[in-house]
């Protein structure tokens, strides 16, 4: 880490604070909401811990941050993950943010305060059944009618849709024009009469959900910035914060590892397989290089360079780790592994086996690793398009 | 965490890429593999004019104790331009010994001439395996009296033909590991050609009861294994920063062949599956210059441990191999030719991950220090 006297003050204040407050009914609520912070005890959580500037430490002051670094913010993650909550915040990480940009002085005053004192959270409404990796050819209509915006349409994978209270929604305002030039971005309180949210259970157990617009009218202060700019803001989006903490990886596989030293399999000790041993240092290794992946992306910002195709890059090599580790705990617990938590005989607390489903949500959510690897090829070095 | 390079050492850097830029291309260092020697000294009395051979030596001896890092950004160069050369023994490994562990009057007698490109140094230490503890150490040195006799024999000793002087690294019973300084004319020593992948000139070196004075003895007699390992993992980090280098040129070259290269109407850097390739470079390139980057400010800083330098060398020698097969998958049958400089890199890559263990060596010892 390369923080000043200052900022590594705070840091220890958020270890402190990590140390007393984390629960394990917290840990466990919060794996069951997708690490979403949604849950009645994690608002507790946040909003606490909210109070001191930490979610959000590099806004102004007068937003609520503490105008600290991006090195800052991300250590912050980091113990948050370390200490099993690793949670991502839409409205503050990425809605936030643009709002501060573009955003309208009423619009920042409605919501930036209140997303940095973890009161409220958003979801993110991008994705349709037609458009995922395509976003700019999501279907969503949003008729301009003057004083509001008359919205038809269907979002799916809204994964925050049923704990959080606004919908950042990407919709469609000028059908007819260039790519670049059809979307808005709308601010909507779910509470809105026209609004229905269905839920999808995953694989892992966790609920994402689909959500219709049935003549849903959006008063046009919640139109975001300019209208049909939306795309340019989302490309602007990019350089935000997007990079994924590795905390709760990190952790895991310490206990992984001290699981190691004393399992004996076919009475031989586990620690004394030449295969194991080197697949666990090679995990070890894998995780020294995704923490200079990640923090390399603070450094970066904080010197004011572009981190677009690093952050891909963090996110793709920390997902795609995340499944190696899985696998191998999975194989090192032989058929244990498959026990879930709620099992009194499940090693690791049915970790293991969590893991195993829930990494293959991870290479997926967010940008799938090839849309990522487009990205790193395109922005990294510049390759032409197809 | 800092990843960037502080500005004398970018300077240093400019400098050492436009050298190395006007005197070293892949013509050169074919011709080099061809030629009877492997070596040119006229290049090497340029580099040692342009104040390289001096970087980590005390300025008592001449040098100018510049540090670890200055060291590296020299070495990525080298690598960058795929030059094998003696300067990684002489500098990197030889210079390092003396220094830690060499008398004054050792020092006195052969850094300066190191400095001022005089004088060449190799290092022999290593059997069939690369040695984890002194028993493994492939040469025994017997106590005659004030003489020692060294029975055994020595491989991969590069540029051991040219050496001056050749520092050993032999097993004394009762005592561990001493390293001698030698002479390569010393009698009942036969230093004998291996033909190797990168064609960069490795020896095997016989010693058949070879007679030396204790005053060959590096330092004081006892125990030298602690610091000569310690060094070695530190070399290993070094060599890291030449991978870097081969392995960022590599993905360079590739790349713009890859937007160049047309077929079915486009250039094949468009097509995915490519562009994937190269993302996958890109990533392998970053990750070992980032990891390699921050453990050498902590070599450089004294605060390296063994599980930082032993990842290092694990991760960098298996993301450059792999980096340089995708470069051989893009470039196609123009790769693989022996006028491609890409084949340099190839070759020089796999010897580089080959020196001062493989990736499995290391991660045997990142095993070690979890407590496994």
């Amino acid at each position: 880490m390369f923080l000043d006297d200052r900022e590594q003050v705070v840091l220890e204040e958020v270890r402190r604070f990590l140390r007393d407050e984390v629960t394990p009914d917290l840990v466990a609520e919060s794996l069951h909401d997708e690490l979403l912070y949604g849950g009645q005890l994690g608002r507790k959580f946040i909003r606490k811990f909210a109070q001191r500037g930490w979610l959000v430490p590099t806004w102004p002051r007068e937003y609520g941050g503490l105008e600290s670094s991006q090195m800052l913010a991300a250590s912050i993650k980091h113990e948050m993950s370390y200490a099993r909550v690793p949670m991502t915040f839409p409205g503050a990480f990425q809605g936030g943010p643009i709002i501060m940009k573009y955003g309208s002085e009423e619009m920042k005053a409605e919501f930036l305060p209140r997303l940095a004192r973890g009161e409220i959270e958003f979801a993110l409404g991008y994705s349709e059944p037609s458009a995922g990796s395509d976003l700019m050819n999501l279907r969503m209509l949003a008729e301009d009618k003057g004083d509001h915006f008359l919205i038809n349409g269907q979002k799916t994978f809204t994964t925050q849709a049923h704990i959080g209270d606004y919908h950042w929604l990407a919709a469609r305002t000028n059908p007819e024009g260039r790519k670049s030039e059809r979307l808005s971005l709308f601010v909507v309180d779910f509470k809105t009469p026209g609004i229905t949210v269905r839920p999808m259970i995953t694989m892992a157990g966790t609920q994402t959900n689909d959500v219709f617009y049935d003549n849903v009218k959006v008063d046009r202060r919640y139109l975001v910035g300019e209208k049909n700019n939306g795309a340019q803001y989302l490309m602007s989006a990019l350089e935000h914060e997007r990079t994924f903490p590795y905390g709760h990886y990190l952790r895991f596989f310490e206990e992984l590892v001290d699981y190691t030293r004393s399992a004996r399999r076919n009475s031989k000790p586990l620690a004394g397989d030449p295969l194991i041993r080197q697949r666990l240092a090679e995990h070890a290794t894998e995780l020294e290089v995704i923490k200079h992946l990640y923090y390399n992306i603070a450094a970066l910002q904080d010197e004011g360079r572009s981190s677009v195709y690093e952050a891909s890059m963090e996110k793709v090599f920390l997902s795609e780790f995340e499944q190696r580790l899985a696998a191998t705990a999975m194989e090192i617990l032989g058929h244990l592994g498959q026990l879930k938590g709620s099992n009194t005989a499940a090693p690791l607390n049915g970790l293991a086996e969590y893991y195993y489903r829930w990494t293959v949500i991870e290479t997926i959510y967010g940008g799938t690793s090839e849309v990522q690897r487009n990205i790193i090829a395109s922005r990294g070095l510049q390759m032409p398009r197809a | 965490m800092n990843y960037q390079l502080e500005s004398a050492e970018l300077m240093l850097r400019e400098a050492a890429a436009d050298f190395l830029e006007k005197k070293v291309n892949g013509d050169r260092i074919r011709s080099l593999e061809k030629s009877t020697s492997g070596f040119s000294r006229e290049l090497w009395e340029e580099m040692a004019a342009m104040g390289w051979m001096g970087l980590n030596v005390p300025e008592a001896y001449e040098g100018h104790q510049a540090g670890f890092m200055y060291l590296v950004v020299i070495l990525e160069q080298i690598g960058r331009c795929g030059l094998a050369s003696p300067f990684f023994h002489t500098v990197a490994l030889g210079n390092e010994l003396l220094n830690a562990i060499g008398s004054d009057a050792q020092k006195t007698a052969i850094l300066p001439r190191v400095v001022r490109g005089e004088a060449i140094l190799s290092v022999a230490y290593a059997g069939a395996d690369e040695p984890r503890s002194p028993a493994d150490l492939p040469l025994e040195a017997t106590a005659d009296g004030h003489r020692y006799r060294l029975k055994g024999t020595c491989l991969m000793v590069p540029f051991a033909h040219i050496a001056d002087h050749l520092i050993c690294a032999a097993r004394i019973e009762g005592q561990g590991c001493g390293l001698f300084l030698l002479d390569p004319d010393t009698p009942g020593l036969a230093i004998k050609a291996l033909q190797t992948s990168a064609d960069d000139r490795q020896y095997e070196l016989v010693f058949d009861d070879v007679v030396v004075g204790e005053d060959a003895l590096l330092g004081t007699a006892g125990d030298s294994w602690p610091v000569f390992q310690r060094l070695l993992l530190q070399a290993a980090v070094a060599k890291c920063a030449e991978l870097v280098g081969g392995a960022r040129r590599a993905l360079e070259i590739t790349v713009a062949y890859s937007k160049e290269r047309v077929q079915f109407g486009q250039p094949i850097g468009a097509f995915q599956a490519v562009q994937h390739h190269c993302a996958n470079m890109l990533t392998y390139l970053d990750t070992s210059a980032l990891i390699t980057r921050h453990v050498c400010r902590k070599v450089h800083a004294g605060t390296a441990n063994v599980a930082d330098m032993a990842k290092c060398k694990a991760w960098v020698s298996d993301a450059c191999r792999k980096l340089l097969l995708l470069a051989h998958q893009i470039y196609g049958g123009m790769g693989f030719m022996e006028e491609s400089d890409l084949q340099i890199y190839f070759r020089r890559v796999k010897a580089a991950e080959q020196f001062c263990g493989n990736a499995s060596f290391h991660r045997e010892i990142v095993a070690r220090e979890l407590d496994l």
